[in-house]
């Protein structure tokens, strides 16, 4: 069934059919409230609502560049890689970094940026664990502390390969924001974010409850670039998408979505 | 033929092999020493295109992130609330975990220092707020450091494209000398063609041109150095061959010659060549205006010779009267058998009288001669001459004129001589 979609696609793409071919495009979102609006305008007021915008923009933008009208779904981590997987999605955008295990389920497309991850507590939690530890606080020496990360994504992973060594509980969430929520409620010490939607979240945080704790990693899968996922034997639309990539940042249109929502663009 | 020295010798086609497969193998290796210096330059702007320039992208993208982080900082210093400088630190924070300054230890250890400080910064200025103005010179110094630190990762950036094209440019320089080289070999190689070509072929085949276009009985065979190609050394051979062939052939052609032109029995030349240079002579004695004259002889009763004797002993009588007519007449007169018995006389240089004394003398030589038969019998036989003028007129005319002079001596009573009356 996967292969006959594929045929179909690659048949639309040569004959510049691909217009009338509708993609289904999963959108991440940070907050669960986000999940119900669906399509509808975002307010800035939820969580990381910067941060969908410009993964929404993006999409819509490299829907444009191939000519596909598309559907966006907003949903979370922990469903977009199974259901491209599964081709119920044919565009996964969720800034997924690469992993072998990845690989194995889904194509990755050219990198749209560079990512790394950083812890976030607060405060008195750091000052609690710089006792507890008797050094600073960072990654590497976090031991007997709970840690919030997002469903399926790569802190998980990476904390939950550590958990029983060092004695980490590891809290899964939904999305982000229900990560910071945790930490409000002290059902978290700690939560392994990458950093972009750490300080799209912690920025945003009018109480200003939360810092960034230690330095952020890219090792052991923690960082590196970020890329939309796709079926894994859709290779013509991977192709169209690393070209509707490349054009949008040749042409300076990435640059300007992500200055539309940030005050930096980092590349 | 070939001989055992000729198999030493190179054939010309085992020559052109060598020097065709020498050629190719210095040829072939320089075109391979072209062909890996090629093989260096693509490499080199592969490597340019794909690793270095992405490289030296990364070094100026690391370059802004730290141009942003100083921006930041220096944000940090102006910002007129609490929340705007907490802000500026978040954005430092971002800034200093983008994966471009962790990759590089200097940027990454530069970019902590400023987070730490301006965090610690942050602190003191909650409780007090004029620590901000008190260590702004020490951010200037960090501010410093850190352009500094973008200036070089620039210039590092850049340097990393010289190594690429320094390698390209010496690997250029390299196959520049190389194709010179190449360009020499095959100069150097095809004036070595030409200088054995000419050593070998042309001037050998100079040589052979020469010796046939004047090869001739009357020369010497022809004499050649010692070839060094086995079919040059065979034309030559052919050619000592060919004049021996034509030195035979002269010989054969003379006999043939000889043959044709002269009568078997007595040995004199036959009437057929005997018109031919009488011809010929009485053409040069009319146009320079000299005396010649004809004469033709019978002997005398041949005819009952032969009946009495036998054929042999008129054969023996004519074999005879040759030799003795031979070595009687001058070396430039003219005699033949001119048929059966009877004989032509040509006399160039004399008038009728000169030469009626020459002929008389013979006649009277010739009638006191005996001649042995093969029977053993003695006998002598006469003969009767007609003598005409040729001077001035043409050969056949003289010889009738001489005939009738010689019927006029056989009616006389043989054995004399009848001078023509001069024509009218």
């Amino acid at each position: 069934m996967n292969s006959l979609r594929a045929l179909v696609l690659i048949a639309a793409l040569f004959s510049g059919l691909l217009q009338a071919a509708e993609l289904k495009v999963a959108v991440l979102v940070q907050d669960p409230a986000q999940i119900s609006m669906q399509g509808k305008l975002i307010p800035s007021s939820t969580p990381g609502a910067d941060l969908v915008a410009v993964t929404d923009e993006l999409a819509r933008e490299i829907c444009r560049r191939i000519h596909a009208h598309c559907a966006f779904y907003y949903v979370r981590l922990a469903e977009i890689l199974p259901g491209v997987e599964a081709g119920r999605f044919d565009l996964g955008f969720g800034n997924f970094l690469r992993a072998p295990e990845r690989e194995k389920r889904v194509a990755f497309s050219d990198a749209l940026f560079r990512s790394s991850s950083r812890l976030i507590g607060t405060p008195a939690n750091v000052r609690a664990y710089t006792t507890k530890l008797a050094q600073p606080v960072n990654l590497a020496n976090l031991r007997g502390a709970r840690v919030a990360a997002l469903d399926g994504s790569r802190q998980q992973a990476y904390l939950d390969r550590n958990a029983s060594e060092r004695a980490l509980t590891v809290v899964a969430t939904s999305t982000t924001a229900e990560a910071l929520d945790l930490l409000r409620n002290d059902s978290a010490d700690f939560a392994l974010l990458p950093i972009r939607t750490g300080y799209a979240l912690i920025s945003r945080d009018k109480a200003q409850r939360f810092v960034f704790v230690g330095p952020a990693v890219t090792a052991h899968g923690l960082g590196d670039t970020a890329h939309i996922v796709l079926e894994k034997q859709n290779n013509a639309l991977r192709r169209a998408a690393n070209k509707a990539i490349a054009e949008i940042k040749a042409d300076g249109t990435f640059q300007r979505i992500m200055y539309r929502h940030f005050p930096v663009f980092l590349d | 033929m070939t001989t055992e020295d000729d198999r030493h010798r190179p054939s010309a086609g085992k020559a052109f092999v060598v020097l065709a497969s020498v050629f190719a193998l210095l040829f072939g290796a320089v075109v391979a020493l072209l062909a890996f210096d090629q093989y260096r330059v693509l490499a080199a702007a592969t490597r340019l295109q794909h690793e270095t320039v992405p490289e030296i992208i990364r070094y100026q993208r690391l370059a802004r992130n730290l141009d942003q982080l100083n921006h930041e900082g220096e944000r940090f210093f102006s910002s007129h609330s609490a929340e705007e400088r907490q802000q500026a630190l978040f954005l430092v924070m971002l800034v200093a975990s983008h994966p471009s300054i962790l990759e590089h230890p200097q940027a990454a250890a530069m970019a902590r220092d400023t987070e730490n400080y301006l965090g610690e910064i942050n602190q003191l200025a909650a409780r007090d707020p004029s620590a901000l103005r008190a260590r702004y010179p020490e951010w200037q110094r960090i501010s410093q450091r850190m352009h500094l630190l973008v200036d070089d990762i620039s210039v590092e950036g850049a340097n990393l494209a010289t190594a690429d094209l320094d390698d390209m440019a010496g690997t250029m320089r390299t196959a520049r000398f190389k194709l010179l080289g190449a360009l020499a070999l095959v100069g150097g190689f095809i004036l070595l063609l030409i200088a054995l070509l000419r050593q070998h072929l042309i001037r050998p085949l100079q040589r052979i041109d020469h010796a046939l276009s004047s090869l001739d009985v009357e020369q010497p065979a022809p004499q050649f150095p010692d070839a060094s190609l086995a079919e040059i050394h065979a034309v030559e051979e052919a050619t000592g061959r060919l004049h021996k062939a034509m030195i035979s052939n002269e010989a054969a052609r003379r006999e043939l010659e000889l043959l044709a032109n002269r009568d078997g029995l007595t040995g004199l030349i036959n009437r057929r060549h005997f018109m031919v240079g009488a011809e010929a002579e009485i053409r040069r004695a009319q146009r320079y205006g000299r005396p010649i004259a004809v004469a033709l002889g019978d002997l005398d009763s041949f005819k009952r010779l032969n009946d009495t004797h036998g054929h042999g002993a008129g054969d023996v009588v004519l074999r005879t009267f040759a030799a003795l007519l031979t070595d009687s007449v001058r070396q430039s007169d003219l005699i033949c058998r001119y048929g059966g018995e009877e004989f032509a006389f040509l006399f160039p240089e004399s008038s009728v009288e000169q030469a009626h004394i020459l002929v008389e003398l013979f006649r009277q030589r010739f009638a006191e001669h005996d001649i042995r038969l093969p029977d053993g019998v003695l006998v002598r036989v006469t003969l009767s001459i007609g003598l005409a003028d040729a001077s001035h007129c043409p050969l056949e005319i003289a010889l009738q004129r001489a005939d009738y002079a010689l019927y006029e001596a056989k009616r006389l009573g043989r054995n004399r001589i009848v001078v023509a009356a001069e024509a009218d």
